[in-house]
């Protein structure tokens, strides 16, 4: 690699803190997936654990997401202990 | 016009035939439009001046015909590092993995190196930026090629767009139909790129079963590349086809000319569905960089962004110095049927006769 330094951290995007008491201990599926950074591809990756009741949200519509922690299935390689979701893109399994 | 191939999507629509064709080149999409079909640019790696710039210059070509724009919305995010920690991160058997590769093959080093310091980034923050503009310009048809776009529908049906979605699993279409959702894209496993691994002849009725007596639109999408293909689709219960690989080779694509050889060449056993190109799995054209990473001594894949990272330089250098021989690009199984480098419009005429004489037999025969 030729680049070697990095530019100023971007600045984090404007979004609004919650907690959802209604879905705190809840297991769930996350069919998640995001693009794939520097090409025109996407790509899918599926998560299941447990959530917090965290959520953000972005944007005027709002765009809400919600912590996901305790993962029990994440992608290979996948080298974080939580992961954030967009909240349409989860199943509640207990609603299954 | 009635027959075999009008359905309620060209009426949606205000189209003459149901194949839609997704395509990054604004060339193919005016030439599709313009020739009875529908297009889908895809703009999930423009910023949004530049996807305001696209759809003027689209607009400016079709008179007032209908089109769409399709962004990745994002549905999980991991937290994120710094580009310099993520380089950090790469082990040195995989840097000398990647370097035997380029030894091997005598891959060029790119002429610019990738410039990943401005890959990805905030993803929601990117993604809302991108929206606003097909808010502003009131895009015709939104369609969402990975996340869902239920948080948007309210918004973009005040604005009198329609909201499409693709989808890989049933589930994923009956909460779309369910939140109404004009069109819903049942992608099947042999398409290109990111795929669900269900079959295209068994997502596609599943998805018609849960859409039935809804206003939301089936699309079929997933190795469609023939009249047949089209054919068959409809008798499934699909309104349409998604189309992509159709379109790389046509006249009007701005594929570079050695990749459009490689795609013509290219079997649908060379579409292969590898994690070794960005650490995603996705179905991309065979290359020395996938038969490398699947050979015995390859180390493993590493995780996204790191190995999309360590196969930058390999993809880039073999577009840079046109190496066919190099080239990678992603395809559906349906790529066996692209043997052709014709104009748009000539692939869509044939698609639609391939179908029409389908039918006819069909009727012969009754």
């Amino acid at each position: 690699m030729s680049s070697t330094a990095s530019p100023p951290r971007v600045e984090e995007p404007p979004f609004r803190r919650g907690f959802d008491p209604a879905r705190h201990g809840r297991r769930a599926e996350c069919d998640g997936g995001r693009h794939v950074p520097g090409t025109k591809f996407a790509g899918r990756q599926f998560f299941e654990g447990t959530l917090t009741g965290d959520y953000r949200d972005f944007g005027p519509y709002p765009w809400r997401w919600f912590l996901m922690t305790s993962l029990t299935k994440k992608p290979a390689g996948y080298g974080h202990e939580a992961v954030w979701c967009d909240e349409s893109s989860l199943t509640l399994l207990d609603d299954d | 016009m009635s027959g075999p191939l009008h359905t309620p999507l060209c009426d949606k629509l205000d189209i003459e035939y149901p194949v839609v064709a997704f395509t990054h080149c604004k060339d193919v999409a005016v030439a599709v439009i313009n020739a009875g079909g529908f297009a889908v640019l895809g703009e999930a790696m423009h910023m949004p001046d530049q996807i305001a710039a696209d759809i003027k210059w689209i607009r400016d070509r079709i008179g007032g015909k209908r089109f769409g724009i399709d962004l990745v919305l994002p549905s999980s995010v991991p937290a994120e590092k710094t580009v310099d920690e993520l380089l950090a991160m790469i082990p040195a058997g995989h840097r000398e993995f990647e370097q035997k590769i380029k030894k091997k093959y005598n891959v060029p080093d790119p002429k610019t190196a990738p410039d990943i310091h401005h890959w990805g980034g905030l993803d929601q923050k990117r993604a809302l930026q991108q929206l606003e503009v097909v808010f502003d310009e009131r895009v015709p048809v939104f369609a969402s090629g990975l996340g869902s776009p239920a948080f948007l529908l309210e918004r973009a049906h005040q604005l009198g767009m329609q909201v499409w979605g693709l989808v890989g699993k049933p589930r994923q279409a009956k909460k779309l139909i369910g939140i109404g959702a004009d069109g819903v894209i049942a992608q099947g496993f042999d398409a290109a790129g990111h795929t669900g691994d269900i079959g295209t002849f068994s997502i596609v009725p599943q998805v018609v079963d849960l859409a039935r007596g809804t206003k939301t639109s089936v699309l079929a999408a997933g190795g469609v590349t023939t009249g047949r293909h089209l054919a068959a689709a409809l008798a499934l219960g699909a309104d349409g086809v998604w189309t992509g690989s159709l379109w790389l080779t046509s006249r009007e694509s701005d594929v570079n000319l050695p990749l459009k050889e490689r795609l013509l060449e290219a079997e649908t056993e060379d579409a292969v569905w590898s994690n070794c190109i960005s650490g995603y799995t996705m179905r991309t054209t065979r290359s020395p960089w996938h038969d490398e990473w699947l050979s015995a001594e390859a180390p493993d894949v590493l995780k996204p962004p790191l190995q999309m990272i360590l196969s930058s330089n390999y993809i880039q250098g073999s577009l840079d110095y046109q190496r066919k021989d190099l080239m990678t690009e992603a395809a559906g199984q349906g790529i066996h049927y692209v043997k052709e480098m014709k104009p748009a419009r000539q692939i869509l005429s044939d698609i639609i006769e391939e179908a029409l004489d389908v039918f006819d037999r069909f009727a012969a025969k009754g």
